[in-house]
């Protein structure tokens, strides 16, 4: 028998074989299997850190620890890759999904590690940090963010947390004094903008949910509270509001149009600032690498942004991001070492040297403080008080489908008045904590 | 077509195959039995033995194809080839069973559709149907059975049937302007001469060929608030495109419509050109109008690629996503400008409702289902032989 | 379906009839039918038709601008394209955009990538639907018109719907993170379309034609790949126009299933690090564009003929 006959006459049978094999097998996609297991002294790390707005310097600190590290361990590489923040949501979520693909450590926000914990894609790394004779000095606050039901799933990498960027030169041209209250804040950045119409007063942006939050806090509004583990939103309560109307009253043709600034996010309104766009913007201590890279060098300054009352300061997000293994790992010990190495004092005094990421460690910070005054305004900041998103793995959920970003941006649009936004976005939060139980 | 039959035919019939044993008239499965180089995928070229008088035959039939040697047939008679085979001696193909040789040929398309499609199909109905997260995807905790509770979440969902409605709605006007616009077109080539004909194809194949990514970040150039030519010329300031929700659909659909408008016309113009010029003179001569003559004559003649156009339009239009997500980054303001495609991908990627996410794409798939229903409909009508 | 064979690639320089006349591409095939569409066009009056060729060209201008203005930007050093006063010219090009370009990023290997992909999208599914094609409409058996309207359906299905289940799927293949995780969803949903628009092309071949390869003694195998496959050539061209399209425009999917591994990147997904929302860098965006359109263009306007008579026959029939 010929060949192609042959063949003519098994092929549509196995053909018929394999799609009944690939329909039999079908259930639910298989979970996947995210234990590791092994643990491998060799062989490439992959590491994912976050892009920053100015990101050389923060690849030379972390290039110099690699080095050191793949020089101590030799058959190690590490693949560094640098990965967006507005993205990162999707990436680590593919991450836990395809442990073959995924890296061995990550940067998080540590708003996330609640979520991260829950979703199972952080190791525990509770006994090797005790160990860790660095760990001893790190802020209580900081080791609170990396801290689930008692265990530890991560060392800190840095403090984030924000103040108030103005321009000293165009205070000085328009006679106006450091606003002392958030009225005083509000009507300061109407009159750089009415004075200057090519200059933003206050760069805000309706997607930048931790620039707002102060005027939230500082109204005595609350994002959610909870009792014995279950929130529920209180972003809806009379302080809430007064604090959400005081943010979006900044969106207008008199201080930030919201044609353009309703879109815009965090880093935006940090870049707009940088390139001389803005009067003043809401920063953090790790943008100021970027500020100093900008335009507006050495003509700018730092104060606490103002509470409600004169001399009060509005309670900043006390954020920050950390470093974690990924549950998936097949190099467990080597990349607990990297860690190490990359959240250790020394690298964390290079950084905030390169990026002014404020250090977690007390003792750290307190030599940086000495040494860079501009720190001032962002301990003091801290000092007086700073929040937390509610410690909820339903946050990361919350985050990732822009529930307050929505918010806002209803608000700054017309499309919505306050009322009827904040209890849009309370029900969707609502439904996201009873969801993740 | 048929003229290529004529000829070629006689020369090679009378060859029996090297004075092997004649073939048996239809058998199927005796067919490739004498034949010695039969695998798949033979290389080209000659092949000593009784299979070379077919090459002869092959090479025989493209002469005829252009306006060659076979002579100068009416017009007419070149039309009617356009069903060939059929008024032929042969008029059923002797070897129109195959076995299992239809079977072995539809193989490998059978096993990549069933494995890549079917089967992910079969799969996106399962997982909306379970409660399915990040904590499941990960193996944190059980899928669990849901029943219809995602759908039922959807559908109480205010901003699913906002989404819905704008789809179809940006849908529909996509369909309709880049139909208007091809059809057009199509019609202004057949009346100028090569050089503009040859200057609107060329541009018109260039918008084909740009990359849906490529495009988006083109038009939001073009359409920049600070930078772009466009609020230059309109003196519009800084007006910014995307903020609004229309105007942002608006800059949306001219990006569509710019870069699938060639594919009708290109179609339509091809279909016009085969229209017989006899009918068109007429028509012509009788002082008819562009509108008429397009109402009347043209339009119905194209009837079955309208059709084709329109489906491939709706189908297409329908799931944008390049274009939204490039150029409203992501949605818009609000989500303002998300449409099925964009809202799924947004769900089940970015806030990890997979189950969700996958009941959005079943209301997609039935949607498309229902148009591929009507389709097949309007196909039947026409009496078209599948 | 004449137009089918009309056969452009066949330069038919043997006939001095041919060789005299000079034609403008995709004009009348006949002689008789062509003097007709003069007669049309000359009854035509002038002055329309000026009004339709300028129109045309206006049009065409118009089209092409989009193009025009992302090379052009392409070009412009810095200071011109971020300027409040765009001007549609440049007095100073420079290749700094596209140097950025390559040097920030390895778009060459980005560039082969995408290349792999959609060459591979191509070869692979006209092959597949070509088999496919001659099975449903050289031979009657069961199922037959089932399998089509299956076919004519799954065309309909939207592969960013499946999105989800396939990465899934990719996941569960191990090939996530790999170009294969691109291609072969690509391949299975180019393929119901170039199945249902190879169809005509393989009904028009005579099957008399087919009859006298097998008195000839041509074995099946052989009248497929030397006599049916050099005909269906031109269809197979338009097809893959299609398959090479989507492949090479792919974002959802490079987005979704190269998560971690930049390396395995395809082009939409390089070009995009440049344009960040907040602060896009337009000049390397128009320049990763313009190297990203150029090869799509080539290929276009290498087919074009063959698109032309092609998406006629395939339609039509």
């Amino acid at each position: 028998m010929k060949f192609a006959h042959l063949f003519a006459r098994t092929a549509a049978p196995i053909a018929a074989l394999v799609v009944a094999g690939l329909t039999a097998t079908a259930c639910a996609p298989e979970s996947s299997d995210n234990s590791g297991g092994k643990d491998e002294k060799s062989g490439t790390l992959r590491v994912w850190l976050f892009q920053e707005v100015t990101n050389a310097p923060k690849e030379k600190v972390v290039d110099s620890v690699v080095t050191a590290f793949e020089k101590a361990h030799e058959g190690t590489e590490v693949d560094v890759q640098y990965i967006p923040v507005e993205t990162r949501a999707e990436k680590i979520k593919a991450a836990f999904n395809d442990p073959e693909s995924a890296p061995d450590l990550i940067e998080y926000g540590n708003t996330d590690t609640a979520g991260y914990v829950k979703d199972g894609g952080l190791a525990d790394v509770t006994e090797e940090f005790t160990d860790w004779s660095e760990s001893k000095d790190t802020d209580p606050t900081a080791k609170q963010s990396v801290t689930v039901d008692g265990k530890i799933y991560g060392a800190p990498y840095f403090v984030g947390v924000r103040a108030l960027y103005y321009r000293t030169d165009v205070f000085e041209e328009l006679g106006l004094g450091v606003p002392r209250t958030q009225d005083e804040l509000i009507g300061t950045a109407r009159k750089i903008r009415q004075a200057k119409p090519e200059l933003y007063g206050l760069a805000v942006g309706g997607a930048y949910t931790y620039g707002a939050m102060p005027f939230i806090w500082a109204n005595g509004g609350e994002i959610a509270e909870g009792k014995g583990g279950s929130y529920a939103s209180t972003i809806d309560s009379a302080q809430a509001r007064k604090g959400i109307k005081a943010y979006t009253s900044l969106f207008g043709d008199d201080n930030c149009p919201a044609a353009k600034c309703a879109g815009m996010g965090g880093n935006d309104t940090v870049t707009a600032f940088a390139s001389g766009k803005a009067g003043m913007a809401i920063g953090g201590d790790f943008s100021h690498a970027a500020i100093e890279a900008g335009k507006v060098k050495g003509k700018y300054a730092v104060v606490p942004l103002p509470g409600v009352e004169s001399g009060d300061i509005a309670p900043a997000f006390a954020g920050g991001n950390n470093l974690g293994v990924l549950n998936s790992t097949s190099h467990r010990t080597l990349a607990v070492d990297l860690m190490e190495q990359l959240a250790s004092k020394r690298t964390q005094g290079a950084l905030f040297d390169a990026m002014g990421f404020l250090p977690t460690f007390t003792d750290v910070r307190q030599d940086v403080a000495k040494r860079e005054p501009f720190v001032e305004p962002f301990v003091k900041t801290l000092g007086a008080g700073a929040k937390f998103v509610p410690a909820s793995p339903a946050w990361s959920q919350i985050d990732a489908s822009l529930v307050l970003p929505t918010m806002f941006q209803e608000i700054v649009s017309g499309r919505k008045d306050v009322e009827a936004a904040s209890a849009d976005a309370a029900k969707k939060m609502n439904t996201a904590f009873s969801s993740a139980g | 077509m048929s003229r290529m039959t004529n000829r070629p035919l006689p020369d090679s019939v009378p060859s029996p195959g090297g004075g092997r044993t004649p073939k048996e008239p239809a058998g199927p499965a005796a067919a490739p039995a004498p034949v010695p180089a039969g695998l798949p995928g033979a290389a080209p070229g000659p092949v000593p033995g009784p299979a070379s008088p077919a090459s002869p035959a092959a090479t025989a039939v493209r002469p005829a194809a252009g306006p060659g040697p076979v002579g100068s047939p009416s017009s007419g008679a070149a039309r009617r080839g356009t069903r060939p085979g059929r008024g032929g001696p042969g008029r059923r193909s002797p070897l129109a069973r195959g076995g299992w040789t239809p079977w072995l040929y539809l193989a490998p398309a059978l096993v990549v559709i069933g494995g890549l499609l079917v089967y992910p199909v079969y799969q996106l109905g399962l997982i909306s149907f379970l409660e399915y997260t990040q904590a499941q995807v990960s193996g944190g905790q059980p899928t669990t059975f849901q029943g219809l509770g995602n759908y039922a979440a959807l559908f109480r969902d205010e901003q699913f049937w906002q989404v819905l409605l704008a789809t179809v709605v940006f849908a529909a006007a996509c369909v309709v302007s880049t139909l208007a616009v091809g059809c057009a077109l199509a019609v202004l080539l057949t009346r100028v001469r090569a050089v503009p004909r040859l200057a609107l194809m060329l541009a018109a194949l260039g918008a084909w060929a740009t990359p849906a990514v490529t495009g988006s970040t083109v038009w939001l150039l073009l359409f920049d608030p600070d930078f772009g030519p466009v609020n230059r010329v309109l003196g519009l300031g800084d007006h910014s495109w995307t903020y609004d929700r229309y105007s942002a659909f608006a800059l949306v659909l001219l990006e569509v419509v710019w870069c699938s408008f060639p594919f009708v016309m290109v179609t339509v113009y091809a279909g016009i050109r085969a229209v017989p010029s006899e009918v068109l003179e007429a028509a012509s001569l009788d002082g008819a109008s562009q509108w008429r003559i397009w109402r009347s004559v043209l339009a119905p003649m194209l009837r079955p690629i309208l059709v084709v156009v329109t489906i491939q339009s709706v189908i297409w239009d329908f799931k944008v996503f390049t274009q939204i997500y490039v150029m409203t980054n992501g949605g818009g303001i609000a989500g303002q400008n998300l449409v099925l495609n964009v809202y799924a991908y947004q769900k089940a990627f970015a806030s990890s409702q997979y189950s969700l996410g996958s009941a959005i794409g079943v209301v997609m798939l039935l949607i498309l289902l229902a148009v591929t229903l009507v389709y097949l409909r309007l196909l039947r009508r026409q009496g078209e032989e599948l | 379906m004449s137009s089918v064979t009309s056969g452009h690639s066949v330069p038919a320089a043997t006939s001095p009839e041919t060789r005299n006349s000079v034609r403008p591409p995709g004009s009348a095939k006949n002689p008789v039918r062509r003097s007709v569409r003069n007669l049309v066009r000359r009854s035509v009056r002038r002055p329309w038709r000026l009004a339709a060729e300028v129109s045309a060209l206006l049009i065409a201008a118009v089209v092409a601008f989009p193009l025009y203005w992302m090379v052009l930007s392409a070009f412009k050093p810095a200071g011109e394209i971020e300027s409040t006063r765009p001007r549609p010219w440049t007095l100073s090009p420079t290749l700094d955009s596209f140097r950025r370009v390559f040097e920030q990023q390895e778009f060459g290997r980005y560039f082969l990538n995408s290349l792999v992909v959609a060459v591979s999208v191509v070869v692979a599914s006209a092959l597949v639907a070509f088999l496919a094609a001659t099975a449903v409409t050289r031979f009657r058996f069961r199922f037959r018109t089932t399998l089509l309207i299956m076919f004519l359906i799954a065309q309909m299905v939207p592969i960013e719907a499946l999105t989800i289940p396939l990465f899934f799927q990719m996941r569960d293949l191990g090939q996530l993170n790999t170009l294969g995780a691109l291609i072969l969803p690509h391949i299975a949903f180019s393929l119901p379309f170039a199945i249902w628009m190879l169809r005509g092309f393989v009904k028009a071949v005579p099957e008399a034609l087919e009859e006298a390869a097998y008195i000839d003694g041509a074995s099946r195998t052989r009248f497929l790949w030397q006599i049916l496959f050099p005909l269906v050539l031109p269809g197979l061209v338009a097809t893959s126009v299609f398959s090479f399209i989507s492949a090479w425009n792919d974002f959802l999917f490079a987005k979704s299933f190269i998560i971690s591994d930049t390396s395995q990147s395809t082009l939409p997904m390089a070009l995009l690090v440049f344009y960040k929302p907040d602060d896009p860098d337009w000049g390397g965006v128009m320049a990763g564009s313009t190297v990203m359109t150029i090869p799509v263009l080539i290929f276009f306007v290498l087919v074009q003929r063959r698109l032309v008579s092609g998406l006629g026959g395939a339609v039509k029939d």
